[in-house]
């Protein structure tokens, strides 16, 4: 049966790794979830297994596109990865997503989703090339970094492929890894389970084509692209440029909008110097963002930098291809070029202790880029660094190493802000118990910190926990640097829910902080209360960073969600329901793009780079490529509607999965730090992003009424299920006590 | 008789109508360039060819999914667009070599080297059918779906291998330069492709080449 649809590919891939059995299913089951992130949601809720672990047999994993991948909607190259992942507390769900090329293959050859099962004895990888799918020996690949990987399956495959691959740390089953797809694109999380299943890849070639929908022209296609980039800006929809242009009215240093006059791609062998980027050429859209200045600084970036690069379909272009040849003189690495973003640059950055810009700082991030993408390994958006930095500068290593370990890490390289240190810091970590030695480093690092705390955030004996010690002793560390003085907390035990450069955010999942109260107050931090690990949400990003003046931010904010949505950044008021509605909006975009799958990081799109609209975006994009791309005409209301189905099943399959009622008392919970830094400052003072605790149970009192959540459980209501046809889901709930009353 | 080293150094042209040798022409469009005298003597007609430069490709495909939109039913891919870029995407245009973080591609240097038609007459001469005919207008050598039957000839012996069949109409799919206004270009976000009349190819095809070879 083909669908009658366009966009989705019509068929599902299940593939039993126990069984070895590969069988096909239709798509249309999952049509009222989207796809991506829907059909991974409710997958695993259908087949949903009390207490397992993310590594046991039993768990599936779910790597899906959307109706728009490889359709050529501009920014619709995400592929999402459902899971449940063990660098969350229980093992709870999560889904992380990579870019690239790797969701548009497997719609070419025919597949929206593969689901994969059970465990095989011996390692194997999947070989997908359209109809013809099956499991290949990986013995010869078993234990081989992931560049040599992909090099590998593309000898055999033919080099058209697209391959996701897991490195050794997700083959040692370390929590804290990835799997990959070429060209430094990463999903965190989930890198044990295929791990734990004996899968070491998947390799794609697909010559089918994705179908438009049969009423949809050539030229509603080309005229819907021509609107996006009329309205579209940089990375995080920065809509001004980061510095002053002859034909712009504003400028923000904030803006991601980077590539501007003095930006220069400095490695290319004809090194092409940007100049002005004005916004309605549509033939310097992929110069703008030119982000490399950001994690290099200027002077090393012009240096380093080859060109932007990014995913399929995509005109922003956000990665950065960098050349840095010392890499293989003085690294002796294969390689002078790496391509990153973000935190495949900054964790190995942070993890030494935040140098400044200069090329020490660049040899650490791209040496530490090529050993953590090599091996797999996730930052957990930045928590594996902010732990290493800050038991360093605490000394605590010393204490909770043995000391022929700590003898043997090579501290001076680490003080010495010296880039071989990144080989054996990595290799730790993706080793594991495979490392010669003790190895407690290592292991930590890449087990997940939630692991090593107890109720209050202190710390356990960590060689205890890792030799499953049934009652653990606890680690005796204090708080004892300078800086702690200020807060009272010099002598008292270490607690990481106090510590705010450790950046744990919500305590109760251990989930790093990302783009929470320090972006947007209120509405970050409701917002990073909700998933169960960083909630990876961009939508209040690619407003309040957007560039334009906090006025004309404010009142965009406020003709959406009322007055009061958006305060200026460290300067904020009290609670408001504008709020409320503002972090609701921003999670059910999050959760249709997730299930699109269209970048987050880019949509929606609110405001734009044109004067002559006023700077207004258009937020009903997603819904105008749904309708051509499937045929099926859905409003911006509509297609947000179906979001929230999905993101009400993800509410509900944690509740399952906790078997827990109280979300709010066991879920919803920020670490201390949160309440508690700026001493000096008290909620609401200009200049701090320091939450209250009183403010922030309104927040969630309002947040859950937005929801339709039950205000005393944070559990959707029945009545809220069943609006979105989830009644089957609240019957579940009801019949283990997990549906308020 | 104009070499392609004479053509170079002295910055000449080639104008449209001209009668040239085969050196130059065969340099531009790839095909049977030699400094061979015999080398038959070709008619330069008007239009150009579409040339992609390496530097400033950023790699989104684009270009490749433009084309697919704007020929036929609007079916997105790889195999029915006419511009091949995902063919050199990870390790260029040789394929996974040993020395692969050296080369081309994505998992290599990081230059990306799509493949264009360069609008030689190798299609035309070899179609059995004779479905391959130069668009007069254009330039473009275009294929009459009607004439054509399937039969791969054409995509066997293209020399930059940017032709396909396609697998359900069961014709070939060649670039025609969209009838004198290429889509791939005008979606390109960094002016990375771009329509290069004849006189105007030349070191654009010089520096594509060169990416084109081993490294
Ligand atoms: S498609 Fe035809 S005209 Fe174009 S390069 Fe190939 S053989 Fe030459
Ligand atoms: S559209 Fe331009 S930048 Fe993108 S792949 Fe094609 S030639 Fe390269």
């Amino acid at each position: 049966m083909t669908t009658t649809y366009g966009g989705w590919a019509g068929y599902i891939l299940r593939v039993n790794l126990t069984t070895k059995v590969i069988t096909k299913e239709t798509t249309e089951t999952y049509h009222d979830y989207i796809g991506g992130m829907g059909i991974g949601y409710k997958v695993l809720w259908d087949d949903h297994v009390d207490g397992i672990k993310a590594t046991d047999a039993e768990n599936q994993l779910v790597i899906s596109a959307g109706p728009l991948s490889g359709s050529g909607a501009i920014c619709s190259a995400r592929t999402t990865i459902t899971s449940r992942n063990p660098v969350i507390r229980n093992h709870l769900i999560t889904d992380g997503h990579f870019g690239g090329h790797f969701s548009p293959e497997l719609k070419f050859a025919g597949y929206d989703a593969i689901i994969i099962e059970g465990k095989s004895e011996t390692p194997v990888w999947l070989k997908i090339v359209d109809d013809t799918v099956t499991l290949e020996p990986a013995d010869s690949l078993w234990g081989v970094g992931i560049f040599d990987t992909f090099a590998s399956i593309s000898k055999l495959m033919g080099q058209q492929a697209q391959i996701a691959a897991i490195g050794p740390s997700g083959e040692h089953l370390v929590a804290q890894s990835t799997i990959q797809t070429q060209g430094g694109h990463s999903a965190g999380g989930h890198g044990a389970v295929l791990g734990s299943k004996k899968l070491k890849a998947i390799g794609i070639i697909g010559t089918g084509t994705v179908d438009i929908a049969e009423s949809t022209t050539n030229e509603q296609l080309r005229e819907l692209d021509d609107h996006i980039l009329g309205i579209i800006g940089a990375n995080n929809n920065g809509v001004v440029p980061n510095q002053p242009q002859s034909w712009a009215e504003y400028s923000s240093t904030g803006s991601r909008w980077r590539g501007g006059p003095g930006v220069t791609w400095g490695a290319a062998d004809n090194p092409v110097d940007v100049g002005e980027t004005p916004w309605d050429d549509r033939q310097k859209v992929g110069m703008r963002t030119s982000m490399a200045e950001m994690y290099f600084g200027r002077d090393e970036a012009n240096k380093i930098f080859k060109r932007p690069g990014g995913c399929h379909s995509c005109p922003i272009r956000c990665f950065c291809e960098v050349k840095n040849p010392k890499m293989k003189t003085e690294y002796n690495l294969p390689t002078e070029n790496i391509t990153n973003v973000c935190l495949g640059f900054l964790d190995p950055w942070y993890a030494m202790g935040k140098p400044s810009s200069g090329e020490k700082r660049t040899d650490i991030q791209t040496v530490g880029a090529y050993y953590m993408d090599d091996n797999g390994i996730w930052s957990a958006y930045g928590q594996l660094s902010h732990l290493m930095r800050e038991f360093t500068a605490r000394g605590f290593w010393e204490i909770i190493l043995p000391a022929e370990e700590y003898a043997a890490i090579n501290w001076a390289q680490y003080a010495d802000l010296d880039a071989h240190f990144m080989q054996d810091f990595y290799t730790r970590i993706a080793y594991s118990e495979d490392y010669p030695g003790s190895n407690i480093l290592g292991r930590c690092l890449g087990r997940g910190l939630h692991e090593f705390i107890n109720e209050d955030g202190e710390l356990y004996n960590v060689e205890d926990i890792l030799n499953e010690v049934e009652s653990p002793r606890m680690a005796e560390l204090t708080f004892e640097l300078e800086s702690d003085a200020n807060y009272d907390l010099v002598g008292k035990t270490y607690s990481v829910f106090l510590d705010k450069n450790m950046k744990v955010f919500n305590r109760s999942m251990v989930g790093g902080v990302h783009h929470a109260s320090e972006s947007a107050g209120q509405v970050g931090a409701l917002l990073n209360t909700v998933f169960n690990r960083d909630p990876q949400c961009h939508s209040h990003i690619n407003l309040i960073n957007c560039g334009l003046p906090h006025a004309k931010i404010a009142e965009v904010a406020a003709s959406l969600w009322g007055e009061g949505a958006f305060d200026p950044v460290q300067h904020y008021t009290a609670m408001n329901t504008s709020k409320a509605k503002f972090a609701k909006w921003c999670l059910v975009k999050n959760v249709l793009h997730d299930s699109l799958t269209l970048c987050n990081w880019m949509f929606p799109l609110v405001v734009s780079p044109d004067a002559n609209r006023d700077y207004i975006g258009d937020s009903s994009i997603e819904a105008q490529m749904f309708s051509l791309v499937t045929g099926i005409e859905t409003s911006e209301a509509e297609l947000d509607a179906m979001a929230e189905s999905v993101l009400q099943l993800h509410r509900a399959l944690t509740v399952l999965q906790m078997n827990e009622i109280d979300q709010r008392n066991k879920h919803d919970v920020l670490s201390e730090w949160v309440y508690d830094l700026d001493h000096d400052k008290n909620f609401g003072d200009e200049g701090t992003i320091k939450m209250d605790r009183d403010d922030i149970q309104i927040g969630l009192d309002m947040f859950y009424a937005e929801m339709g959540w039950d205000k005393d459980t944070g559990v959707p209501t029945r009545a809220t299920l069943e609006k979105f046809k989830l009644g089957y889901v609240a019957d579940k709930l009801e019949s283990l006590a997990l549906l308020p009353a | 008789m104009i070499t392609r080293r004479a053509l170079l150094a002295n910055g000449a042209k080639v104008a449209v109508g001209t009668v040239y040798g085969g050196t130059l022409v065969g340099f531009l469009t790839g095909c049977g360039s030699s400094d061979d005298a015999e080398t038959p003597i070709v008619e330069v007609i008007p239009g150009g060819l579409m040339v992609v430069n390496p530097i400033l490709c950023v790699g989104c495909r684009r270009c490749e999914i433009a084309c697919s939109w704007s020929h036929g039913k609007s079916a997105v891919s790889p195999s029915t667009s006419r511009i091949k870029v995902a063919k050199n995407l990870n390790f260029g245009p040789h394929g996974v070599q040993p020395n692969y973080q050296d080369q081309r591609g994505e998992q290599g240097d990081s230059t990306i080297v799509p493949s264009t038609c360069r609008q030689c007459d190798v299609c035309m001469t070899v179609c059995p059918q004779k479905a391959i005919t130069v668009n007069e207008e254009t330039g473009a050598r275009v294929v009459n779906d009607d004439l054509c039957v399937g039969c791969g000839y054409c995509a066997d012996k293209c020399p930059q291998q940017v032709i396909t069949i396609d697998k359900t109409t069961r014709k070939s799919l060649k670039c025609d330069l969209c009838e004198g206004s290429p889509n791939c270009a005008q979606v390109c976000p960094t002016g990375a492709i771009k329509f290069y009349t004849w006189e105007d190819a030349v070191a654009e095809v010089e520096l594509h080449e060169k990416y084109l070879e081993l490294v």
